[in-house]
């Protein structure tokens, strides 16, 4: 890396920002009708009524739930990249920092919907708000829902302020290399950065903070959802390794997301100077990490279940690995944690085709992995006459397509118009390069 | 490091393409009768903050305002709407403080980031409107601009101190 000069680097990335060509307008056509198709079965819902989804007793919480603990936990990774690996002093992070964070932040956009559209009357949303009701009834803060809503919301906000104080440099570097309504438009969103020694002064120690701030709250996030479940008393759900097991799967599947944006990312915008393979290599090798906590994690649930004693628990695990559900079990076993061991191939991590096609399977299997714990477990608790089964409706399938469009939608507007690799970040990573060379 | 802003002064903006040569004329131009007014640097370089014996940032003391504030916040908010109704739920204590630790806590990150913000922006002093006086576009590419002050009669001394280190030179009243 240190062979590119800053003038490279913000050549590369403002490079970016030229008008697209037709197909990018094309390709977000296309996502703007997915998206269409998401808002009218939504609003089909709303007119209806929440039993136009495949949700019914006694698997209550579907794909609505499953989206919701999908999403928010791509957005983990993007934190994980930001925050953690900033305070680690990770240099690798650097090229993939930024666009991990904007996934961060439409992830959680993402995942903060679902709630909203499985509400059913989300007018009502408003009882979630710690806001009295007729009655001057409070919302319960003891309810692991409320925390979620205080935790998400949290983790909205800080994320949104988290990437948009990393951009400002790099605002600025686009306003003075702009023209016409473009210079007018970065004039105001840089807030008139100009990089002086003040400004910087500040800014590293804010943005140190930041960064010690985002950590324990991407933590306390995903545990927070894993108490969604474990504070209910479900089998399958009620178990303490819930809070370090989400966390981990949270990751992983974000990492996942890293790979499959970043790969395509760095072919269509020739960055790969600047997204090099070592880097693609590193959240590889992270991957196999997150892979064998996951791994672990699922044995370990096994484990307790077998340890207990308890035939409910003992019977909730049998089920979940031979009964109705035992396809999407082993798409979770095999994409979560088998197939992510080829990345100990060193051939195969750097290898693109191998990283994109691993990065997809992982996704999948984080995405079933929900499945298998929210759907599973009540599908099959306590009662063996009130067991049954789930299959999404059409309705839910068209909001998950409309989910997943909005995503790659807003991922698509913002690589067009706004510097989507941290020019700056990757102008200090050369300069520690130089230095280090030096001495 | 001295600031001046008299407005009979001239500025004598010298832009540096290496890093290392602007901190050594940092260094002699704090030696001389010229004042440093400012320096613009295309990345945080702890080698111009160490030149300029820079203090640390006290946006940390908002920060920590913010979380305070905001522990208690939350705590008091949980514990409050408790209090408005003595609705026992699950035999639990009305004010149960572990569940009410997590509001709080998320409180705490909350408010302690705006606290962060509100400290960057004022210690930064942002948004700046004037941002384009005595500022050069290279500053935010890949150059280092040291903006120095002198008498309107020195300008052409102070050039010439620029163009000697290696420089590019841009001057503004």
């Amino acid at each position: 890396m240190a062979e590119l000069t800053y003038s490279q680097i913000d050549n590369t990335v403002i490079e970016t920002l030229q008008p697209p060509p037709r197909k990018y307008w094309i390709v977000v056509g296309l996502l703007g009708i997915g998206i269409l198709i998401g808002a009218s079965c939504w609003i089909y819902q709303i007119f209806t009524g929440i039993g136009v989804g495949g949700q019914n007793h006694p698997v209550a919480w579907g794909t609505y739930l499953i989206n919701f603990v999908f999403w928010v936990g791509i957005a983990h990774s993007g934190t994980l990249i930001s925050a953690i690996l900033h305070l680690f002093r990770a240099g690798w992070r650097n090229p993939i920092a930024r666009a991990a964070e904007t996934m961060t932040v439409f992830a959680v956009l993402i995942a903060g919907l679902f709630p909203f559209i499985h509400l059913g009357r989300v007018w009502m949303v408003y009882y979630m708000l710690p806001f009295p009701n007729q009655r001057t009834l409070w919302p319960n803060f003891m309810s692991p829902l409320m925390f979620d809503v205080v935790a998400i919301s949290t983790y909205l906000t800080v994320s949104s302020l988290f990437w948009y104080t990393g951009m400002l440099p790099d605002l600025a570097a686009v306003r003075d290399r702009s023209m016409g309504m473009r210079k007018k438009i970065f004039t105001i969103i840089s807030l008139g950065w100009t990089g002086h020694h003040e400004q910087w002064r500040h800014y590293t120690r804010g943005y140190l903070f930041f960064a010690a701030l985002a950590t324990p709250l991407v933590i306390s996030v995903h545990s927070v959802v894993s108490w969604d479940f474990a504070l209910g008393v479900i089998p399958g759900w009620h178990t303490t390794i819930f809070a370090p097991y989400f966390v981990a799967g949270a990751i992983h599947s974000g990492l996942a997301m890293v790979l499959t944006l970043m790969i395509p990312l760095r072919m269509i915008f020739n960055y790969e100077k600047i997204i090099t393979i070592d880097v693609l290599e590193n959240v590889a090798k992270t991957i196999i990490f997150t892979g064998l906590i996951v791994g672990f994690a699922y044995a370990t649930e096994f484990f307790i279940a077998w340890y207990s004693h308890n035939i409910v628990e003992i019977e909730s695990f049998r089920w979940r690995a031979t009964g109705t559900y035992s396809l999407p079990f082993m798409i979770m076993v095999v994409c979560n944690t088998i197939v992510p061991l080829l990345f100990f191939i060193k051939r195969i991590r750097r290898t693109i085709p191998w990283l994109f096609g691993i990065s997809i399977l992982v996704n999948i299997g984080m995405w079933y992995e929900r499945f298998v714990i929210i759907i599973g477990s009540v599908a099959h608790d306590f009662i063996p006459h009130a067991w049954g089964t789930y299959s999404p409706s059409g309705i839910e399938f068209g909001i998950m397509l409309g989910a997943f469009c909005l995503f790659f939608f807003l991922f698509l507007l913002f690589v067009k118009h706004l510097p989507s690799v941290s020019m700056t970040e990757m102008k200090e990573s050369i300069a520690k390069e130089r230095q280090s060379h030096d001495h | 490091m001295t600031t001046e802003n008299t407005i009979s002064h001239k500025y004598v903006m010298g832009l540096f393409s290496d890093e290392d040569k602007a901190v050594s004329t940092i260094h002699e131009l704090q030696q001389s009768a010229w004042k440093i007014h400012k320096v613009h640097t295309p990345i945080p370089s702890h080698k111009v903050f160490d030149a300029l014996k820079l203090k640390s940032s006290r946006v940390g003391y908002f920060t920590l305002t913010g979380a305070i504030l905001g522990f208690f916040l939350g705590l008091a908010l949980a514990i409050f709407t408790a209090l408005r109704w003595e609705l026992i739920v699950q035999g639990k204590p009305i004010v149960s403080l572990i569940p009410f630790f997590i509001v709080g806590f998320e409180f705490t990150i909350l408010f302690s980031v705006f606290g962060n913000v509100i400290g960057l922006l004022t210690q930064a002093k942002l948004p700046a409107f004037k941002w384009a006086d005595l500022y050069d576009p290279r500053c935010s590419g890949s150059h280092f601009g040291i903006v120095a002050s002198c008498e309107p009669e020195h300008a052409g001394a102070l050039s010439a101190f620029f163009k000697e280190k290696g420089a590019e030179i841009r001057t503004f009243d």
